[in-house]
């Protein structure tokens, strides 16, 4: 839990930072911490692969939008029927998936193929959800401070406290889980999951229950993605999106706490910092992704916490 | 009578692993099983951790029958096994591997709430510390709790896997293949960690090929051949038995 | 109507052909390398823009372009081996993401080159045949026999030949495989050399049916994993009917469901199948 105090400076940053671009960059590297955080408690934890997170991610955003407009209520309503929604589909998908013991590498093919699923569902369903033209979002989501009452969070520095404070509530939620008997049943899955049944532990039960809380946190990134961007599209489900968290998270480092977030940080601010025609971009994060897994199977922060010889991980 | 199997059978599509095997295990004996390669016993042991499912026949555990019942219930009932390649994660250190092995103690402290066990793990970890560190003593480990796994020697790898399966506090221990790939010193200090195990109350039934380290402190021995019991009985009865003879053909005793 | 459903069943199959090649080289460099080779999409890409190229550009005959591009597939696939895949052998995880990040690369690559703009090939051999009402392009029918061909020249060449039968015995056993002097690291690279080429020609022939985008290859490697596993991945004739029944099933099903979610029926019954036959339809469990 220490290792959150790093998140401090964040908080203080606004202070002395007025820059609308860093802000800005900051802004999406909170959310898509989100998910990255989200996908590690399932894979650096479980060790199961998922390629169903991004769709999590766009249920998430177009769930609670829907929910927004059609039923009137607030922001932090319809994301309760969007993580309704998103427990629901992941107890059927897990089920389908643990049920039928599916391998590791089957399952992530099978949430691969329901990611897509629900990613045509998206595009085809056009009367609900506008199809490949997406929807504008114009609602934003509203706080209760005390002192200034119900606030709409709307310029750069709301969103960065909103955004940033969620990201430490996730934090400290995966730092909880993982020191938990949950956490470590976790562990023990991803060490052998023959293994782990012997020594009493329902894995199946355990497997569906990480993948639930990972797309739980998944839609909660995608609400704010969402929400901040003032668009929702059907992309925001494609693999591309699962992909590039899974790039976060190794990059980062895999099976750390805070791997995610500096994943999410270098990832991000990449294409700020170099300047390069779009195509090249892609090849450059290419790149990097491909070097990072030659030289840097540990990530950053693994390779820093080799380095202090600590052991950051919360096993 | 702590465990009962009648008729155990398990075949694998044409193949005939385990065919129709019965034994009794008493509690606090040990019981050894032994035959070449291929006979059957990495089998039995996975049928009776509830890791295969039987084909037919039935085990009973304390008079309930629990074959087919799924690895995490037998285990909460107190049977569990361990593996004879223990794979282990090189990160993390002995000690670590044996509270990842508490799911079982933790589930059986009476005096803690779920929430507060999330919220502040704290209280119930010390419980489960003292705990694990009993079973590393138990197991001889207690000298090596905070060296990373990976340079532990192989003795020491299968010692933790013993370690890891005592935190359950098993009433019934399966253990596959103790012996093997193992010297000569290290089979002492396995046979020395069995006594203390029979000793701490644990029942032990025990899997091998090296037949002498068995015969020297099992209370009862099985002998299996393709799948069949050929033998039962006292460990030098069995030794004796001509069809075991017949079955280690060419097999030296190990001194 | 049934001419309609007997000509969506043949498009698919010949679809399903496309599919099958990829397939075949995403099983082969499982079963050697012990890896998912995700950016074989990427080598198709390849091939099929290096075939229009010589062909409308460089003004060479088909055939000609055809294996100019097969070679340059190859090459890349080599260089992409020695310099990537040779690290992440066997290790799953590790080969998916430097995939990915050979697709960014190459994908990037491609748009920088050639941009969105759709390239059509020249038609190379023009008309169709007809059977009563159904009516197959010539270029559709040659393309499928080609591949075809391939497929079947490959399942041979594994079977009979030498080279074959030791990949094969390194599938089964590397362990042995190694200790009879089977040439282990030559192999795997040969394996990825390979798919990749069979990924170009497969491309080759896209190129002379449909038009070309640098994202054909992201949608085609996702249709031959579906094939691969499907069939269930090792089994290599498998992998062309693993094609033929993704591609049958997204034809037929666009006949009676809406076919904006094509992609979703092969998707669909990949699953079922997965869940019932957890090693595919013809594999076995390994």
């Amino acid at each position: 839990m220490k290792t959150l105090l790093c998140l401090v400076p964040l908080y203080l940053l606004p202070l002395l930072v007025k820059s609308d671009v860093v802000l800005t960059i900051l802004i999406f590297t909170f959310v898509l911490s989100i998910l990255a955080v989200g996908f590690n408690i399932v894979f650096g934890g479980a060790g199961q692969l998922t390629m169903f997170h991004a769709a999590a991610f766009g249920i998430g955003s177009y769930v609670t939008f829907l929910s927004m407009l059609r039923f009137g209520i607030s922001f932090w309503l319809g994301f309760l029927v969007a993580v309704a929604i998103v427990i629901l589909i992941s107890i059927v998908i897990g089920w389908i998936c643990f049920k039928f013991r599916l391998k590791e590498f089957y399952f992530a093919v099978v949430t691969l193929a329901f990611a897509e699923l629900c990613r045509l569902v998206a595009l085809n369903w056009t009367s609900v959800t506008n199809g490949t033209l997406g929807m504008l979002v114009l609602e934003k989501p509203t706080v209760w401070l005390p002192g200034s009452g119900v606030v709409k969070i709307e310029q750069t520095g709301p969103w960065y406290f909103l955004t940033l404070v969620s990201l430490t509530g996730v934090l400290i939620f995966a730092v909880l889980l993982m020191r938990s008997w949950i956490g470590r049943n976790f562990s023990a899955i991803r060490l052998n999951e023959d293994l782990a049944q012997t020594l009493g532990i329902d894995t199946f039960r355990y497997k569906l229950l990480a993948f639930t809380i990972s797309n739980v946190i998944a839609a909660l990134a995608g609400a704010l993605y969402g929400f901040y961007t003032g668009y929702i599209e059907p992309a925001y489900l494609a693999v591309t999106q699962s992909l590039d968290a899974i790039a976060m998270v190794l990059l980062g480092g895999v099976s750390t706490i805070l791997g995610p977030v500096v994943g999410a940080l270098v990832l991000t601010s990449l294409p700020h910092l170099i300047e390069l025609p779009a195509e090249m971009r892609v090849a450059v994060y290419g790149m990097i992704l491909i070097l990072v897994i030659l030289l840097m199977p540990r990530g950053i922060v693994g390779l820093f916490a080799g380095l202090l010889k600590g052991r950051v991980n919360a096993a | 009578m702590l465990l009962k199997v009648e008729n155990l059978t398990k075949r694998f599509g044409g193949l005939v692993a385990v065919s129709d095997i019965s034994f009794a295990i008493e509690k606090g004996e040990i019981i050894g099983i032994f035959g070449p390669n291929g006979s059957g016993k990495t089998t039995l042991l996975s049928l009776l951790a509830g890791l295969l499912p039987p084909t037919a026949g039935r085990v009973f555990w304390k008079g309930r029958d629990i074959a087919g019942e799924r690895p995490n219930v037998i285990a909460s009932l107190g049977v569990i096994k361990t593996f004879q390649n223990p794979q282990l994660f090189s990160e993390l250190s002995v000690f670590e591997h044996v509270m990842i092995a508490s799911f079982l103690a933790f589930t059986r402290m009476k005096d803690h709430s779920r929430l507060r066990s999330f919220l502040s793990p704290a209280k119930g970890e010390t419980t489960l510390r003292l705990r694990a560190e009993k079973a590393l003593t138990l197991c001889r480990l207690q000298d090596t709790a905070t060296k990373p796994a990976a340079e532990l020697s192989y003795g020491e790898e299968k010692m933790l896997g013993v370690a890891m399966a005592m935190m359950c506090e098993p009433e019934l221990l399966l253990l596959d293949e103790p012996a093997s790939g193992l010297g000569n010193d290290e089979i002492q200090n396995l046979e020395n960690v069995l006594r203390d195990l029979r000793a701490h109350g644990t029942t032990l039934c025990i899997i091998d090929h090296k037949v002498a380290f068995l015969a020297k402190f099992a209370d009862q021995a099985i002998a299996l051949q393709q799948g069949c019991k050929i033998a039962a009985g006292h460990p030098y009865d069995v030794l004796a038995d001509p069809g075991v003879v017949k079955a280690y053909l060419g097999r030296s005793h190990h001194a | 109507m049934l001419q309609v459903i007997v000509g969506q069943i043949l498009n698919g199959i010949i679809l399903g052909s496309l599919y099958g090649i990829i397939a075949l080289g995403v099983t082969m460099t499982f079963g050697i390398t012990g890896i998912v080779n995700f950016a074989l999409g990427q080598f198709m890409m390849i091939g099929a823009y290096a075939t229009w190229y010589f062909t409308d550009l460089a003004m060479l005959p088909f055939p000609v372009a055809v294996v100019l591009a097969v070679v340059f597939a190859a090459a890349a696939g080599l260089i992409a081996d020695q310099a990537l895949f040779r690290f992440t052998r066997n290790n799953l995880v590790n080969g998916l993401l430097v995939s990915i990040g050979l697709i960014s690369v190459m994908e990037s690559g491609a748009l920088l080159l050639f941009t969105t703009t759709p390239k059509n090939m020249d038609v190379v051999i023009s008309g169709s045949w007809s059977l009563g009402a159904i009516t197959l392009p010539r270029m559709k029918v040659v393309a499928f026999l080609l591949l075809v061909a391939v497929i079947g020249l490959t399942w041979l060449g594994l079977s009979r030949a030498w080279l074959g039968r030791a990949t094969r015995a390194y599938a089964q056993n590397p362990e042995a495989a190694m200790l009879m002097g089977v040439p282990t690291k030559l192999l795997q690279t040969g394996v990825v050399v390979y798919s990749c080429a069979l990924a170009g020609f497969g491309g080759a022939l896209y190129a002379s049916l449909f038009s070309l985008e640098p994202s054909l290859g992201g949608l085609f490697i996702l249709k031959g994993v579906e094939a691969a596993i499907l069939a269930g991945v090792g089994n290599l004739l498998g992998a062309l009917v693993g094609g033929a029944i993704l591609g049958v099933t997204e034809s037929v099903g666009s006949l009676y469901l809406p076919s904006a979610f094509r992609d979703a029926y092969g998707l669909v019954f990949l699953v079922a199948i997965l869940l019932f036959r957890p090693a595919g339809l013809f594999g076995s469990q390994k």
